[in-house]
């Protein structure tokens, strides 16, 4: 079929170049692309699994119910992430509706941010700041023993699942408020004309919104648990506290055993990935709201002084629970940022420090884009495909980086590219190739729902219009996604700013990334500079997020593309 | 705008220098705190460089355990020529990996407290297992440990955990050094006293000892040295144990497929010279393998000086080391 054919089959030429075909038009662009990148994600990392059990046979299978060792390891995995993602979700929920209910307070912004953050803070960093807040010398210990009669214990499964909420709820709340906001707007303009009370408001409204993403965000933040390997141990308190992901580490560096790894490693593969089938099949059901979006009403529900003051206390509290352990990062910190940035009395910043700023930058930002580019890719061939087989490789591909752990994947793939890896530089691209691989559930998380809510009334007229490919891209979804695009962009590139296990696998020459140079630091007893690189590792991510934060939300208005879907305006009703 | 950026930082990249070198290559598999900035490898690089018209190129992986596990992964065709930085522990199992050459090196200058014959690897630092502790918050640390093992449960220790780290795997020798058979016993009574088993030495000692989450853990009986020298505080010393500290012994070795070997036995030959080990006290804040006379920094003189070095042969290690993580493990969460 040639162009001509295809663009009166579709209606009219497009608006602005009447005799040529939106670029990017076909409907093979918006397939197979994404197909390519999903296959090629799944082959890498069956292949990495495949690598390794070639190098070593499987096993016995049978030791795994047969080992008492083995068996606590997976029922403590499964408990601690259980209780973890019920701890987190029920932290999220209520503060996502009221920063839904509260959509302007002094310090919304900053808050936002804050929450962001807390999921890419180096675990030792955040473990730290933890620490001194709720350890047996910290804070909070120390004034609730003397003040209330309280204490407690951070050591075991307490200390595990409180560093798991620090890092997941504000991920999880953060996720639903999108969401949240995300709501037909009918529906909260139905509400608000009939006043309706915080019950009915969230069994019509809030509910609704949040249940399609539920299973996905409960899944997220459970493979996230269930894979956590230092904070588990350092605040486990002994080895009775260990995760599958220690044992597979353990069977791999220390006594190399790759075949019991790759046993593990399918026992996380089979436990985690029947979740995230269970997730998929209950959000397939509700995932697409067909509304169209309206200006938006104001609820009343949040407006009382009583339900103020309430929310504010609520929020209060989660606000200290989130910024205390970020403070205790700071005023930690601070003694070494001196010498970071004053080395001879003068301000200058420490050349290692910059270099590592810089290298760690050079890494993350293409590692993020890769990610973002990635994620899109695979959404459109999911939702372009009719095919339910090329819909559920997609929704495979895009959470196995997930589940398989990161020194399994690493070591197959080494063994699979043994002969080529020659020069460090190469092994660079390749972190940061696995670093955007490792970034693309989230990735994807944060777009999957913004990209499928454009309704299905505008999208037929769109395609009644032929407005398609880079047009169609551009004007019906950019507007709508610019702003989660950014939010996206942000997180694929403050994973691999954080991130130490992908680099730290692969060996690199002298030159460290931040992550790696805090390690050195910590090595050589440097605790104080360490510090300091913590603090400005943080307060790099956090820049970072407000940087994207601001890309993604426009000055000015252009034309059709409206800041958010929230405010498109009431003439442009078709 | 986005874009732009981008496409100007992706343009940088691409004119990153991409250096040409002629003189003979190097290539040293080493661990990151031995290669850092302020670590005796750009010291001893530019030492070396000065003697051999030769480059020496550091590939720095994670640990001891993944110097040994990328040599398994490369085989016969790895870049190495030489690894620097395995350890009592690791030793046994790389040699038995075939992959590495005699050294030839002179081992007569080595000042170690046990008697060190291997024919190949080449030790370049040691030092003793010790638990160091906070004289603010613990003015009389046990005296033994036997005292240890006894003290009540409000004494608080971190330790690190054998499946994951060295020290850790250093003090469940210790303890089976000590104790033999009974090793288990003590380990379920030392058990109330351990506030929590990290993964490596930095999680401890940075997130839990210097927040004085506990006033003792697991460290080396020189941590205290960077401390006396660098941080110019006494607050923090290394107790000694009557029952004597295990040892360990930091080894180099020639790979046996390298291209460069007499370049690498001159590395190695270079590593127990005074160029190489003067950077080894302060730097790896370990004793250096040979003697510095003078050149020892003094704050080496106020260090403990246990009685007996605890060491077994890294064949009985490797002989035993499963059988003794699983009563350890056992012990620990009966």
């Amino acid at each position: 079929m040639n162009n001509l054919a295809k663009r009166q089959q579709h209606g009219l030429p497009m608006p602005s170049t009447p005799g040529r075909p939106a670029p990017f038009s076909r409907p093979g662009w918006q397939l197979w692309p994404g197909l390519t990148i999903a296959s090629a994600l799944v082959l890498l990392s069956v292949a990495g699994l495949g690598a390794l059990i070639w190098e070593a046979s499987l096993p016995d299978i049978s030791q795994l119910w047969q080992s008492r060792y083995l068996r606590t390891v997976v029922t403590f995995t499964i408990w601690q992430a259980f209780l973890s993602v019920l701890l987190s979700l029920l932290v999220a929920i209520p503060i996502a509706r009221i920063l839904a209910r509260q959509p302007a307070f002094p310090g919304r912004a900053v808050l936002l941010r804050l929450m962001e953050l807390s999921l890419v803070l180096p675990s030792i960093v955040a473990v730290s700041g933890l620490v001194s807040v709720y350890g047996r010398q910290g804070w909070l210990t120390g004034f609730s023993s003397d003040w209330l009669g309280v204490s407690w214990n951070l050591y075991g499964i307490n200390g595990i699942v409180l560093a798991h909420v620090f890092f997941n709820a504000p991920l999880a709340a953060r996720i639903l408020l999108q969401a949240i906001e995300g709501a037909p707007p009918s529906q909260l303009r139905v509400a608000a004309q009939l006043g309706l009370g915080r019950w009915w408001y969230w069994r019509a409204v809030e509910w609704p919104a949040i249940k399609p993403v539920l299973p996905g965000v409960a899944a997220l933040v459970f493979t996230l648990c269930f894979t956590s390997f230092a904070i588990v141990m350092t605040l486990g308190g002994g080895p009775a506290a260990t995760t599958i992901e220690v044992a597979i580490y353990q069977s791999l560096r220390f006594e190399f055993d790759s075949g019991q790894a790759a046993l593990l490693a399918m026992v996380q593969l089979i436990i985690c990935g029947f979740l995230w089938w269970l997730a998929a099949r209950r959000g397939l059901t509700a995932s697409l709201l067909p509304d169209r979006r309206v200006a938006s009403h104001r609820t009343k529900a949040g407006s009382s002084l009583q339900a103020r003051l309430a929310d504010g206390t609520v929020l209060g509290l989660f606000v200290l629970f989130l910024v205390m352990p970020l403070l205790a990062i700071l005023t930690r910190g601070l003694p070494g940022m001196g010498s970071a940035f004053f080395p001879q009395g003068s301000f200058s910043v420490n050349p290692a420090l910059l270099d590592a700023t810089v290298r760690s930058l050079a890494i993350a930002l293409p590692a993020g884009l890769m990610s973002v580019c990635a994620a899109l890719l695979i959404l459109a061939s999911g939702t372009t495909s009719k095919r339910p087989a090329i819909t559920r490789l997609t929704d495979v591909a895009a959470y196995l980086p997930l589940i398989i752990p990161p020194l399994v994947l690493g070591t197959g793939l080494f063994l699979l590219f043994r002969p080529s890896l020659g020069s460090s530089s190469e092994g660079l691209v390749l972190v940061t190739l696995i670093n955007a691989m490792m970034a693309l559930p989230f990735v994807l998380q944060m777009l999957k729902g913004p990209l499928g809510s454009l309704d299905s009334a505008s999208r037929q007229q769109a395609d009644q219009l032929g407005v398609l490919g880079w047009y169609r891209w551009r004007w019906l979804h950019w507007p709508r996604m610019r702003k989660p695009l950014a939010l996206a962009m942000a997180y694929g590139t403050g994973l691999s700013l954080g991130d130490f296990g992908v680099i730290a696998l692969f060996g690199t020459p002298g030159q460290p990334t931040l992550p790696v140079l805090l390690y050195q630091q910590l090595g050589s007893y440097r605790m104080d500079a360490a510090a300091a690189t913590g603090l400005w590792l943080v307060l790099l991510l956090l820049v970072l997020f407000s940087v994207f934060n601001r890309l993604g939300s426009p000055l000015h208005k252009t034309g059709l593309a409206t800041t958010s879907p929230r405010r498109v305006p009431e003439p442009e009703h078709a | 705008m986005l874009i732009r950026a981008f496409a100007l930082f992706l343009l940088a990249l691409a004119f990153a220098p991409a250096h040409a070198q002629k003189a003979a290559i190097l290539t040293v598999y080493t661990h990151p705190s031995f290669a850092a900035e302020w670590g005796p490898g750009p010291a001893v690089k530019e030492a070396f460089e000065q003697t051999c018209n030769c480059q020496i190129n550091y590939v720095v992986l994670d640990s001891g355990g993944d110097i040994l596990q990328r040599l398994r992964l490369e085989g016969k065709s790895t870049q190495a020529d030489v690894v620097l930085g395995l350890d009592t522990a690791t030793m046994e199992t790389t040699r038995q990996t075939g992959l590495l050459a005699n050294h030839e090196t002179d081992l007569s200058a080595l000042n170690l407290p046990i008697n060190w014959q291997d024919p190949v690897f080449v030790p370049y630092d040691w030092g003793y297992f010790a638990f160091v502790y906070d004289t603010e918050q613990l003015p009389n640390p046990p005296k033994s440990l036997e005292a240890l093992i006894a003290a009540p449960d409000d004494l608080k220790i971190i330790i690190q955990d054998p499946r994951t780290s060295t020290p850790g795997l250093g003090l469940l020798l210790w303890m089976r050094h000590v104790y033999g058979d009974q090793a288990a016993e003590k380990w379920a009574q030392l058990n109330g006293k351990i506030l929590t088993t990290t993964k490596s030495w930095s999680d401890g000692y940075f997130s839990l000892f210097m927040n004085g989450e506990a006033p003792m853990i697991l460290s080396y009986s020189t941590s205290p040295a960077y401390h006396m020298a660098v941080d110019k505080t006494d607050r923090y010393q290394a107790a000694q144990f009557e029952e004597g500290h295990y040892l360990q012994v930091e080894v180099a070795a020639l790979v046996d497929s390298s291209d460069q070997k007499k370049l690498g036995r001159e590395f190695l030959d270079f590593m127990l010279s005074a160029d190489f080990q003067r950077h080894i006290p302060l730097k790896n804040v370990m004793y250096p393998a040979t003697d510095l006379g003078d050149e020892l920094p003094s704050v080496f003189d106020k260090l403990i000086q246990p009685e007996e070095a605890l060491y077994f042969d890294p064949k009985t290690v490797s002989d035993n080391r499963r059988q003794w993580m699983n009563e350890w493990l056992d012990a620990m969460t009966r």
